[in-house]
């Protein structure tokens, strides 16, 4: 599903390369959960966000589904956006000034799916999170980890093929940590949507299939998770 | 989508409530004077626009060797209509010089401009009286009066026309025949009268040399101007050397009264010297060649303020929008990875700017309606924001859409372009690139305030001059009674000592002129081998009296003296200075065919205001070359003014028979303080304008220094974490604006100078510049900087900086 060759990303600083990514070469098929794991500064967000495409890398080949993303127009890029990649946020950065049921609405509006539809599928997540009571209610109304619920109720509902996560648990406490580490690991088995997280915690990486240790921009290891749990 | 992006929009507008009715109002508010000045703009620009062909119709003048004038002989429109074929039409105009008493039984009104005028000229205006025009036959003279006049002669039922009314005093039974009634909207025309009589050529029986007319000429569409003014030259020579030996040349501007016009003769040879021009009509009222342009300079410069000020508002508004960004960042990024394209986003925030502009539009629309009664108070108008303005209709949703693009297309712009990445990582700084732009914005618009501030000042401590200087004569008790019975000295004397009888009357007189502003007749006299034009007042007994006007030297007239009325005469000091004489008393002066003998020097006054110095006047009992003395001057102790006015009023018809039923009468206080009515005017503009710019200043400010505030946060909490206390936060924000503050301040100061000293120069008696209201106005922009940035820092000064650092 995804093909990364090469990847290269630096800043130029009078003449001095400080690099963030060196030789990243790496591929992750459909239904993987992969964790990306390294000390502050490795380069793992952005390798997630060269990933998602919120940056580009300064070298290299990305192959995503089969595409040249780096030589996509912005028009393509964002067709990709609606329709296979979900985003989920540390920070969760749920829209204030919409409701819980908004909220999740949005990326169906972009996708342009039809009102009855769009209804139907926000009802069925709403229901799917236990969230219908809170449906009215705009996100400073609710906990941290409801507000993650939110954010990833929101990047599921367009139905993507890949879910992209920056420390989802970051700002978590450990029960709710849990229980969201839970729900990515149900996505992943029963709908096989692919997920690709950044984290520290050995913990929720231990929910994955593989982890990628980036160390200095360089992936040191490689390793497949034994399903333990 | 649009409903969910509308309910955001909203659901903002409502969480910054502050600053959205800042915004908001700040828009009104400038657009609100943009629809007044355009209203008034359009009104003042399209001054007879109405009348079909308008752009082809000129107005005839005259270049004379010291001025222009409009006023032409009656023989030239027949020579110009014969000699020239791309003239198409010529008519002419004649003004009545006094009041006109049309009655009825059942009411009076009084005609204060009555014209006459060719049928010509009233097919080439487009005058329609009720039932149509009709062509006077032979020498007819039909006479057509305005709908209130007719309905306050004929209270009843409109009458049945030609309808008999009396002219003049109701006692000299002469009458007249009411043609019909003619609707013509004088307030916006050229051509103004309140009763116009029409005839087939106004010229019959007058004398063809009198230059007494206002010639109009149509000419055909497409002529050559150039070509055209060539020929009308030279037409106009060939009339001038008929005439050459009867020339009469009047001399006086086109206010003041034709009586000036007509009888004093001055030197034929100033006629040679002149030339002819040709006004258009479409000139005449903003900027007539004879005449000053005035109103034009003061459309102009209130178009350009208008403008400068939404063009400010505009950017204020962008201001304040991109430094609420911060807070809608999320949103885009956020928008951006779900996939929203840059365009819709673009789209989204114009909507939601227009929706603001509307909001504002609606606002200055509500706010124009409330302050049009001070507006037209002000300009003596009367406006109305619907009536004769339609094109406001698609005007105003133009004016919406281009404000919705110069206050948001550049947020929008901004705010679309976040990059999801820089955002959503938390730590957004928004760059400010254009920071010399805005510095320069917020200096333009507080020197703008600056001089308007002290513009206002300098005009009012000017007024306060003028209301409360010296003027040479007192006017406090003075009452001038109309009147239009020409002088006899029998009739008058018997008049003026029944008045005397009455308690409380001082003094009694009759003179040519008042002192309301206007100028006397000219005519050259000579002393010690001099021959100087004077202006010359022609009085009677007790006018000095009456006016309390102060002696110099000499005497003033005296009954003792019975020569007086022969042959006396009184100089002022301008005159006695402009012949260089000294100790003139008893000296002999020689004008108007007969030598008079100097009595008295009166000290100057300043009867005709402040504008221009007090000419060299000569007053003299006896004059065949003055005007006529017909206006009376009534002197009365205050406590008696009541009484004396009831008595005269009522016993006018008995006491003045001649005159007419009437007794009419002004103040002379109040006839000379409407002198001051540009002035007032002007005043009111500068208030007007120091408030508005003054706030929309104070807007830009508060804009700026939300923005530069939000974007120092990180460095306040470091500071503030450092060991700053809040009086350093305070003064390390506030510096800054008032460095601006000052910069414009250096630059409005010298602008204000220039123009206030210009300004001053137009009057011959002014104040010295006064240096206070530049400092006032620096203080106040000062303080007003240090109360808004203050207001701002507050927050940032309570804030917790662990707030502001947390996401680093």
């Amino acid at each position: 599903m995804i093909i990364l060759k090469n990847i290269e990303k630096y800043y130029a600083n009078k003449g001095v390369k400080s690099y963030i990514l060196r030789h990243v070469s790496t591929e992750i098929k459909q239904g993987e959960f992969v964790s990306i794991m390294g000390p502050s500064g490795a380069g793992k967000s952005t390798l997630l966000n060269i990933l998602g495409m919120l940056e580009e890398p300064t070298y290299g080949e990305y192959e995503f589904m089969g595409e040249d993303v780096l030589s996509l127009n912005e028009r393509k890029r964002i067709e990709l956006y609606r329709n296979h990649i979900g985003f989920v946020f540390q920070a969760y950065h749920l829209i204030d000034e919409m409701t819980v049921a908004e909220n999740i609405e949005a990326p169906l509006l972009y996708k342009k799916v039809s009102g009855a539809e769009r209804k139907s599928r926000v009802a069925d997540v709403l229901d799917r999170f236990n969230m219908v009571a809170k449906k009215d209610l705009f996100p400073n109304q609710l906990s941290g980890g409801q507000q993650q619920l939110v954010g990833i109720a929101r990047a599921l509902v367009a139905q993507p093929s890949i879910i992209l996560a920056d420390e989802p648990t970051g700002n978590l406490q450990s029960a709710q940590a849990l229980q969201i580490m839970d729900l990515f690991k149900k996505l992943n088995e029963e709908e096989g949507i692919t997920i690709i997280q950044v984290t520290h915690s050995e913990v929720n990486a231990a929910y994955g299939s593989r982890i990628l240790h980036l160390l200095d921009g360089v992936i040191k290891e490689d390793i497949a998770v034994e399903q333990s749990v | 989508m649009f409903r969910l992006n509308l309910k955001i929009a909203l659901r903002n507008l409502w969480k910054n409530k502050v600053y959205t009715a800042i915004n908001i109002g700040g828009l009104a508010i400038a657009l609100s004077a943009f629809i007044l000045v355009a209203i008034y703009v359009r009104f003042e620009t399209s001054f007879d626009h109405n009348v079909p062909n308008h752009e082809n119709i000129y107005l005839l003048g005259r270049t004379l060797p010291d001025r222009k004038t409009n006023y032409t002989s009656l023989s030239l429109a027949q020579a110009l209509k014969e000699a020239i074929p791309e003239i198409e039409n010529v008519g002419r105009s004649k003004k009545t010089n006094f009041e006109f008493a049309f009655s009825t039984p059942d009411g009076r009104v009084y005609g204060k401009d009555v014209i006459t005028i060719d049928y010509t000229l009233a097919k080439m205006f487009h005058i329609k009286p009720e039932g149509g025009l009709v062509k006077p036959e032979g020498e007819a003279l039909n006479v057509y009066l305005p709908q209130e006049f007719i309905t306050a002669m004929f209270p009843k039922k409109t009458p049945v026309f030609p309808a008999k009314v009396s002219i003049g005093p109701l006692e000299v039974k002469q009458y007249a025949d009411v043609s019909g009634i003619v609707n013509h909207n004088v307030a916006h025309s050229n051509l103004v009268f309140d009763a116009l009589l029409i005839t087939a050529d106004v010229g019959k029986n007058q004398e063809p040399t009198a230059y007494n007319y206002f010639t109009y000429i149509q000419v055909k569409p497409g002529t050559d101007m150039a070509q055209l003014q060539k020929k009308v030259a030279a037409v106009y020579k060939e009339e001038l050397k008929k005439s050459a030996v009867t020339a009469v040349v009047n001399r006086g501007s086109v206010e003041s009264k034709i009586a000036n016009e007509v009888n004093l003769v001055t030197n034929t040879n100033k006629a040679d010297q002149s030339g002819v021009f040709l006004d258009p009509l479409d000139n005449l009222h903003l900027r007539p060649i004879a005449g000053n342009n005035t109103n034009y300079k003061v459309v102009m410069a209130l178009s350009a303020l208008t403008v400068l000020v939404m063009v400010i508002a505009c950017i204020n508004f962008t201001n304040l929008t991109i430094a609420q960004t911060n807070k809608r960042a999320k949103e885009v990024g956020v928008k951006k990875v779900l996939g929203a394209y840059r365009l819709s986003l673009v789209f989204q925030f114009l909507i939601e700017i227009l929706m603001q502009c509307l909001v504002a539009l609606i606002l200055a629309i509500i706010l124009a309606e409330i302050s049009l009664p001070l507006f037209n108070d002000a300009f003596s108008v009367s406006f109305s924001l619907w009536k004769d303005n339609y094109e406001l209709v698609w005007q105003l949703p133009i004016v919406l859409l281009i404000i919705t693009l110069i206050s948001g297309i550049y947020p929008a712009l901004i705010l679309s372009g976040f990059r999801p990445v820089a955002v959503l990582k938390g730590n957004l700084q928004t760059s400010y690139k254009t920071l010399w732009l805005r510095n320069a914005l917020l200096v333009t618009q507080f020197t703008v305030a600056i001089v308007f501030m002290a513009g206002l000042l300098i005009v009012s401590s000017q007024l306060k001059y003028m209301r409360t200087e010296d003027t040479g004569f007192k006017a406090g008790q003075v009452v001038y009674i109309k009147n239009i019975v020409m002088f006899g000295r029998p009739y008058f004397e018997n008049l003026k000592a029944r008045i005397l009888e009455m308690p409380g009357v001082n003094s009694f007189t009759v003179a040519s002129d008042i002192p309301d502003g206007s100028r006397p007749g000219r005519v050259d006299y000579a002393m010690e081998g001099k021959d100087l034009g004077m202006d010359i007042v022609h009085v009677d007994f007790d006018y000095f009296e009456t006016l309390r006007l102060n002696l110099k030297d000499g005497r003033f007239f005296s009954k003792t003296y019975p020569a007086d009325a022969e042959n006396g005469i009184v100089l002022n000091e301008a005159a006695v200075a402009a012949y260089g004489v000294k100790n003139p008393v008893g000296k002999i002066i020689r004008g108007c065919d007969m030598d008079y003998r100097i009595v008295g020097v009166v000290k100057d006054a300043k009867m005709q205001g402040f504008e221009t110095a007090v000419e060299p006047t000569v007053y003299a009992i006896k004059s065949d070359c003055a005007n006529d003395k017909m206006k009376f001057m009534v002197n009365v102790d205050p406590d008696h003014m009541a009484g004396v006015l009831a008595a005269l009023k009522s016993n006018w018809k008995d006491l003045n028979k001649m005159d007419g039923d009437d007794f009419r009468y002004e103040f002379m206080d109040e006839l000379y303080g409407r002198l001051f009515k540009k002035q007032e005017q002007l005043q009111a503009v500068f208030y007007g304008a120091a408030i508005l710019t003054i706030f929309i200043a104070t807007l830009g400010l508060f804009a700026f220094s939300a923005f530069t505030i939000t974007s120092r946060m990180k460095e306040i909490s470091i500071r503030k974490v450092l060991g700053a206390s809040d009086f350093n936060i305070l003064s390390l924000l506030n510096s800054f604006f008032i460095r601006i503050v000052l910069i414009a301040n250096l630059i409005g100061w010298p602008i204000a100078y220039i123009a206030a000293q210009r300004w001053l120069e137009t009057f011959a008696y002014r104040i010295d510049l006064p240096i206070l209201p530049f400092f006032i106005a620096g203080s106040i922009s000062i303080i007003l900087t240090l109360l808004t940035v203050s207001f701002q820092a507050r927050n940032a000064v309570k804030t917790n900086p662990v707030d502001a650092l947390k996401y680093e």
